[in-house]
């Protein structure tokens, strides 16, 4: 067994329109090791989602095309039946969605969306599932599990509802979870600490974690490695460090500069991106960012630049005209 | 005073704590049980007939030709002398008997394949769906009394049957919208990646979701199929005389409506009473289980 969890190759998830075929997911390759946090980050429409639901091979629509391969503890995903998915879903990969307040079934009690994955698939006793479940309740920090146990979602706060999703995704022990924008739905503090809880759960049990986000600051100090994605490719894939400090790639710098600032005195305008995310269905030759971006030369118009590897390890980019600068600090 | 400012503080912090309290329901009203209690007596007068003290629907009284209501006939007898409440009783057999059964198989057929093809989609909802929407194209009466007319002897399993198999697209088309929206939502996504088979999120995560606007639906579907036998025993393609039903009571009575016109009444009341209980039922019911998804 390899030491890569999840391989990632040539992947592409291409929906057929009307307005012709929209590259979601153009071929994108990583990896991500046991024990592993890695952070994926783009604007809206970057295709983090549709590639979220490719690496766990739900089919995003019906008009949908997968090719590439994916590979979860050595078990290939693409093109596999639904049948062969779900001996891996739960127990090897986990999702948690974006918003808890729809990925919770309103008309069950929580304890017992929480039991029933247990009872299907690791075949426990109900007495046994509950036993586990209000212990899961309690791993993810909700206030008296036993309590809580029988409540309906509706009972519940968005950021206990997340904590309910997280204990579901967990009750199989996966190695791998895939936390779609987790904390989206939430208020700032509330992000605070379900990120936190991730980051503790991850430890405790030995998993590793894709974190898929647009804030930057959320990914900052929990991941070791970070994907920047751009109308569905890779621009930018490197260490934490490397990404906020060696950045090579001009959208990343962008992206960066977009953050606001605790630094920043009051009524600063923000910086912002200029232009608007391209339209997938009548990209360029060239570089998909070419039209915002402010070093932006003839041949990047032309040519699709290529993740190149630099000299630092693991680091690598796709630009015809990086940035040599190193940036200061955050 | 300070207290008071104090304590209201508290009550702040504690709604914004993580445990809201779960709204109490408004109650289904005193018309919701009354409408309960009627159909619950029609439903047991049906099956107990046989063994109330009431006299045979069948049988003549040649003393008593169409009299009103009195002590010994309750609701009068009609032109060939048999008593009308044990015609009303026993005729209920029937409505009661078509209503569920036919529900049972349009329900039965209807409600399994919607939700599979909200579920799966694709090809097998594709064809079920251009079937099923091309079926409710063709008005589903006269489907229904062209079948009748033409499928001799008339018993109550081929009415049952007939009406069963023509109520089953609509019954389809509701539960595969109500379906649809449920399917589309993450909770169904999120118990699928937890390794849920197709069976358990039909069972587990649709049908409870859905559970509200089916039942509605049953009951104001039995309403309707009532209404239906009615008019197709009123039109002579229901159960066949002397059998009593509602609807070929009303037919019989039609003749002699002006000179004994409790022939037509009573009949047609304990028609109306028991359609208009269903549907009072099945409309509270509706108000009532609409779930509450973000109280916040």
């Amino acid at each position: 067994m390899s030491n890569e969890l999840l391989v990632v190759k040539n992947l592409h998830t291409t929906f057929a329109t009307a307005g012709g075929d929209l590259p979601a997911v153009d071929n994108v390759s990583f990896t991500l090791g046991r024990d592993e946090t890695l952070g994926i980050v783009g604007e809206s429409g970057s295709g983090k989602t549709v590639l979220a639901r490719t690496i766990m091979g739900l089919q995003a629509r019906r008009n949908a095309s997968v090719t590439g391969s994916v590979t979860i503890n050595g078990i290939e995903v693409i093109g596999t039946s639904e049948e062969h998915k779900r001996q891996i879903w739960g127990t090897e990969v986990s999702m948690i969605f974006q918003d808890p307040m729809t990925s919770l079934n309103p008309v069950m009690r929580i304890g017992h969306q929480v039991d029933e994955t247990l009872r299907l698939r690791l075949g426990m006793s109900k007495a046994d599932a509950k036993q586990r479940a209000i212990e899961l309740l309690g791993l993810v920090g909700i206030p008296s599990p036993e309590e809580r146990y029988d409540v309906f979602p509706a009972e519940l706060s968005g950021g206990m509802r997340q904590r309910v999703v997280i204990a579901i995704a967990l009750a199989c022990s996966p190695k791998l979870v895939l936390a779609d924008e987790p904390t989206t739905g939430l208020d700032v503090t509330i992000q605070a600490q379900i990120l936190n809880l991730l980051d503790e759960l991850k430890e405790k049990l030995k998993m590793s974690v894709v974190l898929i986000t647009h804030d930057l600051g959320v990914v900052a100090t929990r991941t070791s490695r970070i994907i920047v994605m751009y109308a569905g490719r890779i621009v930018e894939i490197g260490t934490t460090q490397d990404i906020f400090k060696d950045h090579r790639m001009p959208y990343t710098r962008a992206l960066l500069d977009s953050a606001p600032k605790v630094s920043n005195p009051s009524h600063t305008r923000l910086v912002t991106i200029a232009g608007r995310p391209p339209n997938l269905l009548a990209l360029e030759n060239g570089c998909a960012f070419a039209p915002r971006c402010t070093y932006a030369t003839e041949k990047c118009h032309n040519e699709r630049p290529v993740l190149e590897a630099t000299g630092n390890d693991g680091h690598m980019f796709a630009c015809w005209n990086p940035l040599t600068t190193r940036r200061g600090a955050v | 005073m300070f207290k008071s400012i104090k304590s209201k503080f508290n009550n702040d912090a504690d709604e914004k704590s993580a445990l809201m309290k779960p709204e109490k329901k408004p109650p289904l009203g005193k018309m919701f049980w009354i409408s309960v209690g009627w159909v619950c007596l029609n439903i047991f007068l049906a099956i107990t007939a046989n063994l109330l003290p009431l006299k045979d629907p069948i049988a003549q009284d040649y003393n008593a030709i169409s009299v009103g209501p009195s002590l010994h006939y309750w609701l009068g007898t009609d032109d060939i002398g048999r008593d009308i409440l044990s015609r009303i009783i026993f005729g209920s057999r029937i409505s009661i008997a078509v209503s569920f059964g036919a529900m049972l198989i349009a329900f039965g057929l209807g409600a399994p394949t919607a939700m599979l093809a909200a579920l799966r989609r694709g090809r097998f909802d594709n064809i079920l769906t251009t079937i099923m929407y091309s079926l409710l194209a063709f008005p589903a009466i006269i489907a229904t009394i062209s079948v009748l007319s033409f499928w001799v002897p008339r018993n109550l399993v081929k009415v049952i049957i007939v009406i069963g198999i023509a109520s089953t697209p609509l019954v389809y088309r509701v539960i595969r919208t109500a379906s649809l929206a449920v399917a589309s939502r993450d909770f169904v996504t999120a118990a699928k990646v937890q390794g849920a088979t197709d069976r358990r999120i039909l069972i587990k995560e649709i049908l409870p979701n859905i559970m509200p606007i089916l039942l509605s639906f049953l009951l104001i579907g039995i309403a309707s199929v009532v209404a239906i036998e009615g008019a197709l025993a009123f039109l002579g393609l229901s159960i066949s005389p002397p059998t009593p039903s509602w609807g070929n009571m009303i037919n019989e009575a039609r003749t002699v409506m002006s000179s004994n016109p409790w022939l037509v009444i009573f009949p047609s009341l304990a028609l109306c009473l028991f359609i208009l209980s269903l549907n009072f039922i099945g409309d509270r019911l509706r108000n009532y289980f609409d779930v509450a998804e973000v109280k916040i």
